[in-house]
């Protein structure tokens, strides 16, 4: 097993064997009192049974749980369809999505390396060859150029790389691709401008509409149950409503103030479009936009026609058509209601996905406008409709950046104008902005937690962040002052949830995590009790 | 070599340099418009770039003015072709031979642009003393353009050779660009030491060639480095060292194009979403006729389609 100075070639070679090794003593440390390797869980194990019926062949974690091929045909069939989808990614007619940005990182890359350093995967797990933005794509690049373009197996012997496509290949790449977090960062300090996370984007895609390969979270249990039943949490547009009638029930009492959320209300100004898992996982930020549209006097509605009251869309991480189906289902159902606009809820892949990516896909009368959450809330808290009190915010607060916010759509100054004003004590961590690092879940991984993956996702995806977050508040660092990161994503907050819990970070530093309307609502002078539960989430 | 091969090789090579270069910029610019792909911070926003924010900051942002800034992506893009701001930022190790290389490239292209001003003056019979001006520049750019080019190429190869970093993605394609453009840089280096005037002797070989003058003769250190020079400039545009021209569609076409959607792009994106589908995968449900909007858009109404 090599652990360093993997060569490129390595990819195909003995295809049971796992090709590199994380141990956690290699990773980046942790400050204290994370620092003790000995006090934490470690890596859970692959089983000899799970070893046996599924490909291990990576790095000693499984996200896919991709099954073993029952002879040679079948792998065969695998490589003939790999090489069919290779082809394919470089039509017009099939690709035209994304073929130019995906021709021009495939053809220009210079091989400078000046990218890795940016990617927080490699830096967290020590510099392991395999998470260099470079490895997954240099050898999609030289398996384009060998297999898809002409004179290519000429030209691989002749000098410019030579990739075996086999078994091993296909199955470490389809893993491999799972291990970024598209979070761009790469492509950020690129000096020609290459992104990898576009070409490993790419080759999920692949898999997806050629292969059919992509996690059950983000197709069978994510796009594809979106689109059947209306979300990815199961949740059905019965039970969507009569869980949210709980909620507002519940909170009215806790709060004191008359909650009710409208459904389905024709010609409202705002079809807000939540993420349907902050019903289940996060409540009290689906119940804050409630009290705050409605003290803020706004116009708007929640849509129960599936999947209207779930913005997630998963297919942004692997698959266009899939994309295309939600965004434009979404667009549809805003149509139906005759909303000016739509309003996305806390979640930043959803802002990516339907206010640029499908910008345009939705031609016609499904262009209508959609407004990001962080202008919408800040537009409320400085209305002058709503009194705060920013000493109920008196303790320490800092931001995570969605990176599907800042660095995808440049949003950037209006949460932090609300913070700034809402909350005494908000720092920066470093580096922040547009410059900010992954929570570790981004591109999908955070509702991922097949086998063992959710080890990986908080031990090396998430280390960059976790650190981040305690640097930030290295100042107050145990539990007797609470601490706050407000992320203003669910995905972000389902990453940060595996962490604390991995950590145990509330018990020994005292910090939770939660959405921005949910601080706004803490602030507000007409909500007597405190809104921020302290307590597990 | 006598002078008729001269200008079929000079000119052979421009040409076939123009061709494949505007073939190869011509098919990017071909390729369909694709799905909005920015990246932040983009130069061109006003008020904003300074932090990496986007006109999507501002509330109900379809009702507003854009404000678009027209010097700052120039501004942007000079830094990065003529300094390498973003290696000096994210890669300093691999900046000094970098910057050293490109340099030397920048300025024997300005040298070359040169050679031909002052032919044009022997042509056009501009007095000895601006002549001399130009040579005198001319001469110094190109020496200083051949040891920041040989000493950048030296570096660049043995940077390949010996960091770990670099050293798993090189291939002999990448050693091979490097030698070659290597050996224009020495060659050229000892055309200047050891061709005597070699400012002259370029300018009238220029000259030569422009006026079609079938007596050209050049010194056998020069004629090395024109040589080596013009199989280069053949080279170039058929490898990725053509990014140069790629890096303005990374740029502009890519990472700061923030467009919305117009009136014109909306005709171009019907014609895409129109064509057939021919993924494989059992949910995207593709029979080879069935289109992008059939597909995506099936089970709904035609005014709910896009």
């Amino acid at each position: 097993m090599k652990k360093k100075n993997l060569k490129l070639t390595d990819i195909s070679k003995d295809a049971d064997a796992q090709l590199t090794e994380l141990n956690i003593d290699e990773l980046i440390p942790l400050p204290p009192p994370y620092d003790r390797i000995e006090g934490l869980p470690g890596f859970k194990q692959l089983t000899g049974d799970q070893r046996e019926r599924l490909v291990c062949n990576l790095d000693g974690f499984v996200a896919l749980a991709l099954s073993k091929p029952k002879n040679q045909e079948e792998e065969k069939k695998y490589i003939e369809q790999f090489v069919s989808g290779l082809k394919k990614l470089l039509s017009k007619e099939d690709n035209w999505t994304f073929l130019q940005p995906l021709l021009l990182s495939l053809d220009y890359c210079a091989r400078c390396q000046t990218c890795n350093d940016a990617c927080p995967v490699y830096v967290a797990s020590g510099n392991n060859d395999l998470y260099r933005p470079t490895y997954r794509s240099e050898i999609f690049r030289r398996l384009v150029d060998k297999y898809a373009r002409p004179g290519g197996k000429v030209r691989a012997r002749l000098g410019r790389g030579d990739i075996e496509l086999n078994w091993a290949t296909i199955s470490r790449l389809y893993e491999l691709s799972y291990r970024c977090n598209l979070c761009r960062r790469c492509a950020q300090v690129c000096p020609l401008g290459v992104d990898n996370a576009l070409l490993t984007r790419e080759l999920r895609k692949l898999f997806s509409q050629e292969l059919g390969w992509a996690p059950q979270e983000l197709h069978e249990k994510g796009t594809v149950l979106q689109l059947e039943v209306g979300s990815p949490t199961g949740m059905r547009p019965d039970v969507v409503r009569d869980n949210v009638k709980f909620l507002d029930e519940d909170f009215t009492e806790m709060t004191g103030v008359e909650i009710s959320t409208p459904w389905d209300k024709e010609g409202a100004d705002v079809l807000l479009i939540h993420s349907a898992g902050d019903i289940l996982s996060f409540p009290e930020s689906v119940v804050a936009f409630a009290i705050l549209c409605h003290a803020a006097g706004i116009s708007w509605t929640l849509s129960s026609e599936a999947p209207g009251y779930d913005g997630v869309n998963y297919g942004l991480f692997y698959d266009d058509v899939q994309l295309a189906r939600i965004a434009t289902r979404h667009a549809q159902i805003a149509q139906k209601l005759k909303v000016k606009k739509i309003v996305m809820g806390e979640c930043g892949h959803e802002h990516k996905a339907l206010i640029t990516v499908a910008d345009r896909l939705l031609t016609g009368a499904l262009n209508i406008p959609r407004e990001n959450v962080m202008t919408f809330l800040e537009n409320i808290v400085f209305s002058g409709r709503i009194k705060f009190d920013p000493s109920k915010n008196d303790f320490p607060v800092t931001l995570h950046d969605p990176c599907n916010v800042v660095r995808n759509l440049g949003i950037v100054e209006p949460q932090r104008r609300i913070l700034r004003y809402l909350c005494p004590q908000f720092r920066e961590m470093t580096p922040h902005g547009v410059d900010n690092y992954c929570c570790g879940g981004g591109g999908g991984l955070s509702v991922m937690s097949n086998v063992n993956f959710t080890d990986w996702k908080v031990n090396v995806a998430g280390r960059m962040k976790f650190k981040q977050v305690l640097e930030a508040f290295a100042d107050q660092p145990g539990p007797e002052v609470r601490k706050y990161i407000c992320a203003p994503c669910l995905n972000c907050k389902l990453q940060f949830r595996d962490i604390l819990k991995y950590y145990g970070v509330r018990e020994k530093s005292g910090i939770i995590c939660g959405g921005l309307a949910e601080l706004i609502v803490n602030a507000m002078v007409d909500i007597k009790k405190p809104f921020i539960a302290w307590g597990e989430r | 070599m006598s002078g008729i091969v001269w200008h079929i090789f000079a000119f052979g090579a421009i040409v076939i340099f123009l061709i494949v270069a505007t073939y190869r910029t011509l098919t990017i610019i071909r390729l369909p418009i694709h799905l909005r792909w920015e990246l932040a911070p983009i130069p061109h926003e006003k008020g904003k770039y300074r932090y990496g924010g986007s006109y999507l900051e501002e509330y109900e942002w379809w009702r507003k003015p854009r404000h678009r800034s027209r010097v700052a992506p120039i501004v942007y893009m000079a830094g990065e072709i003529f300094l390498l701001k973003g290696v000096w930022k994210h890669n300093r190790a691999l900046w000094p031979f970098s910057f050293s290389f490109h340099t030397g490239i920048y300025l024997l292209v300005v040298a070359l642009f040169l050679h031909v001003i002052n032919a044009l003056f022997i042509i056009t019979g501009v007095p000895l003393s601006v002549l001399n001006i130009f040579q005198g520049i001319a001469s110094i750019l190109a020496v200083v353009g051949y040891l920041l080019g040989s000493l950048g190429t030296i570096g660049l190869i043995l940077k390949r050779a010996l960091d770990s970093n670099l050293k798993p993605f090189n291939t002999f394609s990448t050693y091979f660009r490097l030698l070659f453009l290597g050996a224009v840089f020495i060659s050229g280096g000892y055309a200047w030491f050891y061709s005597g005037d070699y400012v002259s002797e370029m300018s009238i070989f220029i000259k030569r060639l422009i006026t079609l003058n079938s007596g050209v003769t050049v010194i056998f250190p020069l004629a090395l480095h024109i040589a080596i020079s013009l199989l280069f400039i053949v080279y170039l545009p058929f490898t990725d060292m053509i990014h140069f021209m790629a890096k303005y569609f990374t740029y502009h076409a890519v990472r700061w194009n923030d467009e919305p959607q117009d009136e014109k792009m909306v005709k171009k994106l019907r014609g895409l979403v129109a064509q057939p589908i021919n993924w494989s995968a059992d949910h995207i449900k593709a029979d080879g006729k069935k289109s992008w909007v059939d597909i995506t858009a099936e089970g709904t109404s035609e005014e709910e389609k896009p």
